[in-house]
Order: structure tokens, then sequence, then C-alpha cells
């Protein structure tokens, strides 16, 4: 059991215990602890709440030998979760002798700053995309920008510089450098760490085993993994957290395995990972993470942190619904399998025992006479929570009658919730317009949502009836049709 | 030379660029912190501070009783407490300062405070204001030829109402302020301000010092967009009041949440019309009624609301006009400047009526707009009296109709409309003609003092601030041009009020224009001297020749005899000879924008040193089933005479466009029945992303067209584009009336959010069905 946390910073390794007299503790945000040092205050803050990407900084993990990059909210990211990575900021772009990162420089070029606050952000995030070699078209820098506001340059020519910096033939740090990094990272010890102060203790077990039995042992400890949800508890609430209980150093929490029925996915598996593994075999859940706040918060938030959060708007969980997935939930006792739909027990209530932890979503195939799609309506398309989203699915038989529906939202109501009635409605009808339109008066009373920031009853129960027709008219000429 | 990269470029993209609350540590700093009231209105009944007072770390816990000077931190008017004295009149009003070792001490100290407030009735909305009559000022009326009477004899007529919201400023760095003591009191601080002079004046008055005490400086500010022209003084000042209080160094730093509840945004408007034109569009008369929410106190909404009256006209010609307006007061935060500064309240609802025009009238809206514009020769009198110079209206519809290839997407649009039942394209070009100078005429002065040192280089002073505009690398060029030396011999210190004294805000696009001019106004004097000292030298050296002094030229780094070019300095040899001459190496220069005056209380006159014209077309898709929107295509060509720096214009233009583009789609405010703002963080209130400006967007600046009245031949850019977003929201609502085709007027207001769309479009496809199942039945 080790008491403190190592990571690489500007090459070094630094070693952090949360002593009283280092002022920091396991809550303390990366960005705060940056800040705090006289050499790193590019960082800045703009929000908080990683809304805004200022703070964004670069992660380097190692993954199957090889160094790989993420960017991230630093406001997200607990000091704890920096351990065995190389936390890569904006001070440690340009090279020794002065010369600039290619970023940096088209950025430069393109009069990609403006105001200047929120560049060091955007060149990080930038700088991800680079030394992940990634080839951006031009739609997929907008997305890799989505998660850094600028409010000075209108983008243009932020996309610009990195369509300019990526086009190019990449020039790489030498590869002494990165041996010496992936040594350095390979030398951190990857045991369970415990680091206590007065007022809080965080536990990050090493195995699936040690978590359970902490689990079982301390109920009311605060679990987390990507810490998305959690962070905002410091930075916007500034609650103290005294036990917390990560998950995100456990072995075998994250990846995903093809299994008979379907695939299998760990529960640590990032929202980032999660979108890379539906591309293409489960389009539905590719769209709705697509739109799944920035790449800066997929790359930390997981699957089962999602799930875990019950959000009444639910991101992941009307699809999951639509896909007929199974969550396994383990124990020190044993583990079962639950069903999506009765996953959702209540307003941000789980089915989950006080004892239990999500270690994996099964995602079964679809079958060749089914469809699912997922819908999300939202004020703004990237990085903002849906006003009304949904998970459908239809099983259709003689190529137009339903034999079988889910019509899953969020956003309509406490919870994650089917509408029933308009399934019960739609089961061995035809998947017609007339009847359609009947069902979509049927959502109307399925549901009696409330009215918020995000928007009126009203809006919400127009949305709701829409999306079923906007379903419909997507799939009819699928084997569907009038 | 005209490409050269912002200035501090280097420093953005490093992260090595220093803002205030970058600054280096200062010993002894303390942690100041705002405890703001929780009610709209009410009476302060008690308040027991000993608590607060007590935890330790904490140094200060002030309220208005301990603040030295006057209570009062009103830029124009008198009306605004520095801290809430017996009543507070809106959620985020200052009330109670502290100043702590850390944050966590000034939380503490919050908790621990006793306050308990009488709640009194709250005017939350400009309705409520008119029902109370909450006016703050007179109602104001500006008028040309005999609208009455015009309206009665015009063939068409429309009148409605349009809402137009708020918009938050959405700088990426918050408000902030350090201020450390000097000797003895004086206070230098540290600002995050876009008006430093203003600053140290507010400072002054709270402190109760003279402003020889006061030293504000401003190295660069994390975005501005008019929120900190007036708002960034209270922050300064409550740090100042902490940092007196303590005689320690104190920074503020507000919280994202904190800055969004606190300050003011952009005036929501309620306006109406009713308008008459003929059977071709043309406008013959126009009555407009223009209601602004003030919020809580003045601030600037008096200007605001001028320049939305100015801009009521948008580009065309009204021979019969009346703008009424009154400005609403209200117990939210006052509302301030925002980049357009009321003309894009006043824009868009002249745009709104010619969009109308073009309904009613079944005619292309682009058509009904070139019908009205200003003209050249007559027709050219806006309707407060000024003539419309050198307009670009006509040159810039010819190209943008042709470059956007209007017409023929206009056609394919009605098709594809016609095809598709739940997606609908919708397209707009929409105008600016945009005036440029503060209204208030006396605030068009600028100063600067130029400095060259006796190894050749030079560093500028001027009162404008560094806010991303670019304002720093077009004075450092016009510098460098002016002197013939190259830009790297130049360099700008921060802004700072004890150098360039009694400086306008850096506000209404004039900073190029004003503090360039100043720039080149103190350069001309030295080098005047300088020639003079150079002549001197080449004469003595060889008398044969007479060198002239008005012969002499600086270019390329040399100061030579034109007529005699063999007779040349090196820039840094002579001036380190003038310097061994004892002649004065700094001057200041000052620059006030000629020929501008108007009288305001009869609205007539000449407001605009000149006008900044643009235009844009732009192309959406809007799915009518979720309400979302992609913006296609944005084409916009606008003019910023000779470009200073090109590259810099073009960003400006994309940066303001786009800034528009939030304010017309999805930057929707709310508050809740209580006064409280919901949307008081970036999880609820959504400016636009990487992803959601126009797909296609093509940014071209009008070429070969100087503007002749101003330093470098160039036009203010800052606010102009702004207004250009107008055409995305207009295009939403042509897609949204395609529902019905185009038969009926669809409800409508800005922000054209998801749920504005979703609820017009739901009423359109009820009509339509009402319509349908009413035409079976007969």
């Amino acid at each position: 059991m080790k008491t403190s946390i190592e990571f690489l910073l500007d090459n070094s390794l630094v070693t952090v215990d949360c002593h009283p007299r280092s002022g920091l503790s396991p809550t303390t945000t990366v960005l705060n602890y940056l800040r705090s040092l006289p050499q790193h205050k590019g960082v800045k803050e703009g929000c908080a709440e990683g809304d805004c990407g200022a703070c964004t900084i670069v992660l380097g993990e190692l993954v199957g030998g090889r160094l790989r990059y993420r960017a991230v909210d630093s406001c997200l990211v607990f000091l704890p979760m920096l351990h065995g990575k190389q936390l890569i900021t904006i001070e440690n772009l340009k090279s020794s002798d002065g010369t600039l990162h290619p970023v940096q420089q088209a950025m430069i070029d393109t009069y990609g700053s403006q105001c200047g606050f929120c560049t060091p952000g955007i060149v990080m995030s930038m700088f991800a995309l680079y030394e992940n070699d990634v080839t951006p078209t031009e739609s997929g820098i907008r997305m890799a920008l989505a998660g850094n506001l600028c409010r000075c340059t209108g983008y243009k020519p932020i996309i610009e510089a990195t369509m300019v910096a990526c086009g190019r033939e990449r020039v790489h740090r030498s590869l002494e450098e990165t041996e010496r990094t992936i040594k350095l990272l390979e030398s951190i010890s990857s045991d369970s760490i415990v680091l206590s102060t007065e007022r809080q203790t965080y536990v990050r077990p090493a195995t699936i085993l040690e978590a359970l039995e902490f689990r079982r042992d301390h109920p009311d400890a605060l679990v987390m993994n990507g810490a998305t949800d959690v962070a905002l508890r410091i930075t916007k609430k500034h609650e103290l957290l005294p036990l917390i209980l990560d998950l995100s150093g456990v072995g075998g929490l994250r990846g995903w395995s093809e299994a008979e029925d379907g695939v299998n996915v760990a529960a640590g598996t990032t929202m980032e990972e999660f979108l890379g593994l539906c591309h293409g075999r489960y389009p539905a859940l590719a769209k709705m993470l697509g739109v799944f706040g920035s790449p800066q918060i997929r790359n930390l938030a997981t699957v089962g942190g999602n799930l875990a959060t019950a959000s009444p708007v639910g991101d992941l969980m009307p699809v999951l619904i639509a896909h007929r997935a199974l969550i396994l939930l383990r124990s020190t006792r044993g583990e079962r399998r639950v069903s999506a739909t009765d996953f959702v027990a209540g307003y941000r209530r789980t089915a989950a025992s006080h004892d239990e932890l999500i270690t994996r979503v099964t995602l079964p195939r679809v079958p060749a006479d089914t469809l699912v799609r997922s819908y999300k309506i939202s004020k703004r398309r990237d990085l903002d929570i849906a006003t009304v989203s949904s998970g459908f699915r239809i099983e259709l038989e003689n190529g137009n009658r339903v034999r079988e529906v889910i019509l899953a939202y969020g956003g309509m109501a406490d919870r994650v919730k089917r509408a029933a009635d308009a399934e019960a409605f739609l089961r061995g009808k035809p998947w017609n317009r007339p009847t359609v339109e009947k069902a979509m008066e049927v959502v109307g009373t399925d549901f009696s949502p409330i009215s918020d920031v995000r928007g009126s009853a009203a809006m919400r129960t127009i949305a709701a009836k829409n999306l079923l027709l906007k379903f419909w008219a997507e799939t009819a000429g699928n084997g569907g049709g009038e | 030379m005209k490409q050269t990269p912002h200035e501090s470029a280097w420093l953005h993209v490093t992260g090595e660029a220093v803002y205030v609350d970058d600054m280096p540590a200062i010993e002894r700093l303390l942690v100041g912190r705002v405890v703001y009231s929780p009610e709209a209105h009410a009476r302060i009944q008690s308040v027991d501070l000993a608590a607060a007072r007590a935890v330790p770390g904490v140094h200060a816990v002030l309220s208005a009783a301990d603040i030295p000077g006057a209570n009062q931190m009103g830029p124009v008017v008198h009306d605004e407490p520095c801290l809430a004295d017996g009543e507070v009149m809106f959620v985020g009003q200052a009330v109670f300062l502290i100043a702590a070792e850390t944050e966590q001490q000034c939380r503490e100290a919050e908790r621990l405070i006793q306050i308990s407030y009488d709640p009194l009735e709250a005017i939350l909305s400009i309705e409520a204001a008119m029902a109370k009559n909450s006016m703050l000022g007179a109602q104001r009326t500006m008028s040309r030829g005999s609208v009455d009477e015009a309206l009665k004899t015009a063939p068409h007529r429309l009148s409605g109402e349009l809402r137009t919201g708020a918009q938050e400023h959405w700088y990426l760095e918050s408000q902030v302020s350090l201020c450390v003591p000097g000797e003895c009191r004086e206070m230098h601080v540290y600002s995050s301000t876009q008006n430093p002079s203003e600053t140290q004046s507010l400072v002054a008055g709270v402190l109760g010092m003279p402003k020889n005490e006061v030293i504000v400086e401003v190295r660069r500010i994390g975005g501005g967009f008019g929120g900190k022209e007036t708002q960034a003084n209270h922050v300064a000042c409550w740090t100042a009041l902490l940092c007196r209080a303590t005689g320690r160094p104190v920074k503020i730093r507000l919280f994202r949440d904190d800055d969004m509840i606190m300050t003011g945004k952009r005036h929501r408007f309620l306006s109406r019309y009713e308008v008459g034109f003929d059977g071709d569009g043309r406008l013959l008369a126009a009555k407009f009624e223009l209601n602004s929410d003030a919020g809580a106190a003045t601030d600037l909404s008096h200007a605001v609301m001028e320049r939305a009256m100015l801009h009521s006209d948008s580009a065309y010609y009204v021979p019969n006009m009346t703008v009424m307006s009154r400005v609403w007061r209200t117990n939210l935060p006052s509302n301030t400047a925002c980049r357009g500064f009321g003309g894009p309240q006043g824009m868009a609802l002249m745009e709104t009526v010619i969009d109308r025009i073009a309904r009613t009238l079944k005619k292309d809206a682009a058509d009904v707009r070139m019908l009205n514009f200003y003209g050249t020769e007559d027709r050219n009198v806006t309707h407060y009296g000024q003539t419309v110079e050198n307009n670009r209206l006509h040159m810039i519809h010819d190209k943008v109709i042709t470059s956007a290839d209007y017409r023929k997407r206009r056609r394919e649009i009605d098709v594809y409309n016609a095809m598709h039942e739940f997606q609908k394209k919708g397209l707009a070009l929409t105008p600016v003609k945009f005036g440029i100078s503060f209204t208030t005429t006396f605030l068009n002065q600028a100063g600067a003092l130029v400095v060259v040192y006796d190894d050749g280089t030079v560093l500028l002073n001027h009162g404008g601030t560094e806010m991303g505009q670019g304002l720093h690398t077009k004075i450092r060029q016009i510098a460098a041009a002016e002197f013939g030396v190259s830009v790297d011999m130049v360099k700008l210190t921060p802004t700072n009020t004890s150098k360039v004294p009694n400086s306008p805000p850096t506000a209404a696009s004039t900073g190029t224009d004003l503090n360039g001019a100043a720039v080149k106004n103190a350069i001309e004097k030295l080098k005047r001297r300088i020639a003079d000292g150079v002549s001197a030298v080449f004469n003595e050296k060889d008398s044969s020749v007479q060198t002239d002094t008005n012969d002499i030229v600086f270019c390329d780094n040399w100061i030579l005899d034109s007529r005699h070019p063999d007779r040349r300095m090196d820039f840094r040899e002579a001036v380190r000879l003038m310097r061994l001459r004892q002649v004065s190496l700094s001057a200041t220069g000052f620059y006030r924008t000629p020929g501008i005056g108007w009288d305001k209380m009869k609205g007539v006159g000449r407001p605009f040193h000149y006008y900044a014209f643009g235009m844009a077309v732009s192309e959406v898709l809007v799915d009518i089933l979720t309400g979302s929107v992609d913006l296609l295509r944005t084409d916009i060509l606008h003019d910023v005479g000779d470009s200073v720096n090109p590259g810099i214009d073009v960003g400006q233009t994309c940066g303001a466009f786009v800034q528009g583009l939030g304010w017309v789609t999805t930057e929707d405010i709310k508050w809740d029945v209580r006064g409280n703002l919901l949307t008081h963080s970036p999880d609820t209130y959504k400016i636009p992303t990487a992803n959601d400006i126009p797909k296609d967007f093509r940014v071209s600046l009008l070429k070969d067209v100087p503007n002749p009245t101003v330093v470098g031949r160039s036009k203010a850019v800052g606010e102009p584009p702004l207004m250009l977003a107008l055409s995305v929201w207009l295009a939403i609502k042509d897609a949204i009336s395609s529902v019905d085709n185009h038969e009926a007027e669809p409800e409508y207001s800005l922000p054209a959010t998801n749920e504005v769309i979703l609820l017009s479009v739901d009423r359109l496809r009820k009509k339509r069905q009402t319509t349908a199942t009413g035409s079976k039945v007969t």
C-alpha cells in the first residue's frame, strides 16, 4: 500500500503525499495544483466545471507499451488521478532551444489567438491531436475543439491552424526522450494507494477484490472514476468529500471484449474509448456519444460512472435501454445482471446496492429486423446536457408490423423512462404515419415533464412527440414504410 | 508589414502571457471575496459581522459603513452604491467584502455573516417596470417628417412587437483586480479594465483620495466585449477598499458563476413597430418604440439606448420616421455595454420589419432591402440628420449577391423545401451600417506618450487597452511606419494612467482610430525635432549643400534627405546623436475627432465620424422536428477601409460574427421569479463552439476603398460585424416560414433557440392542419 502518488511533470518524477505542509489534498484539482506552482501559470481557469476548456492539459499514458495522449480538463482531475501518468502542460511544448511546437507556430501564423486567455487550452487540444497522429478532417477538428470555448476568434483561424499543423509531416519528440519517458512511467508502482489527511481519506485500489471489500466495509464512501461529475462538488459546491473510493486504478476495469451474444464493455472504459468501439457497430450509441460532453470530458468520464449518476436526462441510458443492455453488478457476495430498464430505480437512484459496483455492460447484437436509433435535443449541439433525449428500438415483422418497440426518453420525467402507453399502443400495429401520429398523442400523455432552464414543459412535450415522428421518418424506408 | 502577427501571439501560444491573476507572487497577498445579495429587492434589517471577523486568517470584513470615500461607483449617473447601504436592489449586488489569507477562510467568514433581509416587491421584467412606471431618465424621441400622416396614407401597413434577449459577455478571463499599497496613501491597481481612467477615478472616489495617488495599469485583458467598460471598475473599487483596510495587497478574481450573477449584460429590449410601405416594399413611414431593461442602475443604459435609436434605421432610408425610447429600471444587475452597444437591438427591429414587408408582398427580402438602402445622391440623410457619406451599401450588395450566388441558391432552397417535410432550409442577406464614434462626443479624444531611447528603440504608451482586438499590434505598425523603422524596434508598455491620463474607455470600436492618431501626433513632433537635428548635422558636415528640414524622410531604418539621398543616417545613430545634442526624445500626442457633434436633446446632428459597412448571406438547415439548426454557409463582405492588418481585421470580423451568432441562436438568459439568474454558468449558458460556426465560412474584406478620414485610412472593425449575424437569425425564420409556404408570419423572437423554433413551427403546422381540415369541410 502506497501513501503517496507519483507522476511525471517537466520530465521529472514528482511525488505528492498530501502532507499538511504541502497544502494539497486528495481533491485538489490539477488546475489548482499547477497554478500554485510558479512556472505553470499558463493553464487558465475559465469556469472550473469542464465547460470551457481553458484549463486543458494533456495526460500521457502507457497503453500497450506506447505513449498515448489525451486532452482533459484539469479542473475536473483530482491530483491523485495523475498517478502513473505524464502531465503535459503548455509550458512543456516548445523545445529546449525555444523552437515552438508546430501547433503553436501555426496558431501564430493564422492569427489564431486574440485575447489569448483560451489559447493555452486550445493549443493543448491541438497538441493531443497532433501527437496521437490523428489526421483529422475539418469536421473532425471542429469536434476535437468543441470542448474549448473561444469568445474572440470565431474559431475559423484556429481550425485553419489545426489543419495546417496536422496536415504537415509530423515532427515528434526524439526517440530518446520518448524512451526515457516510457522508462520513467514504467518505474511507477501500480500498487494500491491510500492518501489520508486530517479530514479526508482517498483510496485507489489496484484490484477489483480490494475495491469490492472496501465498498462493502465503507458503503458511505463516494465512488468515482473519471470524476467529471464528482469534481463539481469540489469546484462549484466547495464540499468536503471525506471518504473517496477511486476505481481508476483497478486493473481490468477498462476496455472491452467480444462475447457470444454481443460485446462486454468494462465499466471503467472512458466514453471516448466507448465511442471508438461503437463506431460502425452501434451507430445509435456512437451518435449519442459523439455529442456527449467534449473530447476532454469523454477522455475522463466512464461508462460506469455515467450509469451510476442516474441522471434524469441519462445520456447513455435511453440508448442502452433501447439496446436491451445488461448491467453487471458485482459485490463480495457475488454478481448479478440487471437489465438497463430495471437498473433505473428513481430520481438519481439505481438498482445497485450499497456494496455493489458496476463492473460491466453487455451490449447484445442487434438482430437484422430490429432498428435502434438515438436522438438528443439540446440548446447547443456539443457540450450541452439534453433537454430531451431518446433511445428507440423497433422490431418489425412482415416488413411493417410492430412486433416489439422500446421508446425510452430522458428529460421527460424524474428519471429515464419509457413511454409505456405509447409502446403498448404501437405493438401489433402497422408502422405507418397514421399509427405513428396517434402514438405521438399517447406519448404526450405518457409524460408530465417540468419546465426548467433547459426548456419548457410545452417544448419538451412537442419534442418528445416529434422524435417519434422523426424515428418513423428515418426508419420507414428501412423495411418499415407506409 | 501588414501581415504582422498579434504582438502577444508568441506569449499566448506558449502560456507566457501574463494576465492579472498570473502575476508573480506578491508578499503578504490576501484573497478578497465579495458577498452579494441573495434577494432581488429587500431592506437590510440587521447585520452582525462579529463572528465573521473573528475567523482566524480573516483580516477585514467590510460593509458600506467602512467606505472612507463616496459609496458610489456609477460611471455617469451616481445611482450605484459600491456596497449596499440599507437596501439591496438585485440578486448579486455587493453587500460585504472579505479579505483573508485563504479562499477557504473567506468562505468560512461569509458563512458566519449574520444578515437578515426584509423582502420588498421586485420588478423583474420590462412589462412589470412599465406597470410600475419604473423609468430611468426621460423618454426620448428622434423624429423626421410626419409619421402619422404618412402611416395613414401608406398603401400597406404592418405593426408588431419584437423581443431581443440579453447576452452575457462571456469574456474567458473573469473580472479580476489586484491592488498593491504604495507609500503613504498610494495605490497601484492592476485591473482587467477597458477603462483605466474611469477605474482610477472611481477607486479614488471610494477611497476619498485625489487621483494622483492612484495608478491603474492594464497589461492585457482576457476579453472584454464591453463587459469591462464600466463593471471592471466595481471589482477594482472593492479590491482597493480591502487593500486600504488591511494595508496589504489584495486580489479579487470573481468565480465564473459569481461573475455571471453579479455583472450586467447586453440590454434586453421589447420593441414595437408600426410601418407603412408601398406595393414595391419601399418604406414610407416607421414609428418605433424601444424599451430596454436597464437593470437596477443607470450605468451606460442611456447611451446604449441612444445608439439603438441611431441604428433603428439599419441601412435604410425612411422618409418619415419617429423613434421613441424608454429605459426601464428593474431589480436585476445593471446592464451595460456589450459589443454593438444597442446597435444590434435597433437593427434587429428594422430587419424584422423588412423581413415582414417581403413576406407580406411575397417578394425576396434581399430585393426589398436593396430598394430601401440609403442612396448615394439622394435619400441619403438619416432620421437624425447625418448624411450617409461614402456609402458602400450598393457596392457591397452587388458583390455579395454574386459571390454568394444568392439568386441560384434561393431557387434551390425553394425546391428543397418543397421536397422535404421535416428539413427546411432558409437564406437571408442582411446589411450593416454602423456609426463610428462615441455618441457622447467629448469621449472622442486620446492621448499618447512616445519615447525614443538612444539605442534607437521606441516605447509607446497610449490610453487604449489591449483585450485581444489587436490594438497594440496595429498601433505598433502605425508607429513603425511613421518612424520608418521595423516593428521589432517598437514596443508598447502596459496601459498606465500615470503615463497617459484622462483617456476614454477602449470601446465603440474607436481604439485604433483615436489612439493611433494620438500616437501619430506625438511621433510627428519627435520627427520634427529629429529632422531639425539631423539636417543640422548634415549641413555642419558639408555646408556646400543645404538640407531643408522639410526634405527629411524616415524610411527603412534610415533618416535621409529626399533631395540628396546620399545624405543619410541610420535611425539608431541619429537618435544617439540627438541625445548628445540635447534634443528631447519623448513627446506626448493628442487627438480629438474633428467635425462631429450633435444635439442630444433634439436628436439631430452628426454623431458619427463615418460609417462602417458590411453584408452577410447565411444559409441554414433547420430540423423542424427537433429545432436544431445547421449553419451551412455564411458569406461576409466587410468594409474596413485600407486595413492596417488584414489578419487582425478578418479575425475581428469572424469573432464578432460568431459572438453575434451566439446572441441570435443559443445564448438564452433566464431568471427565476425571484430574480435569480438561472443561466449562471456555461453548463446552462451556451456560447458557440467550433462546431457551431458556418460549415462553409467565407470572409472577405472589401478592397480598394480607403477611408479618407482616419489614420492609416482604415476603419473601425470591433463591433460592426457582430450585427452580420442577423443574417443567420432571419435565415432561420425563413426556414420556419417555409413550413407554411411563407403564407403566415411566424412567431419569432431573439434568440432563436430550439425552443423558439419548435414552438413557432408547432403553431404553423397546427395552423396548416386546421386550414387543411377546414378546406375539406368547405
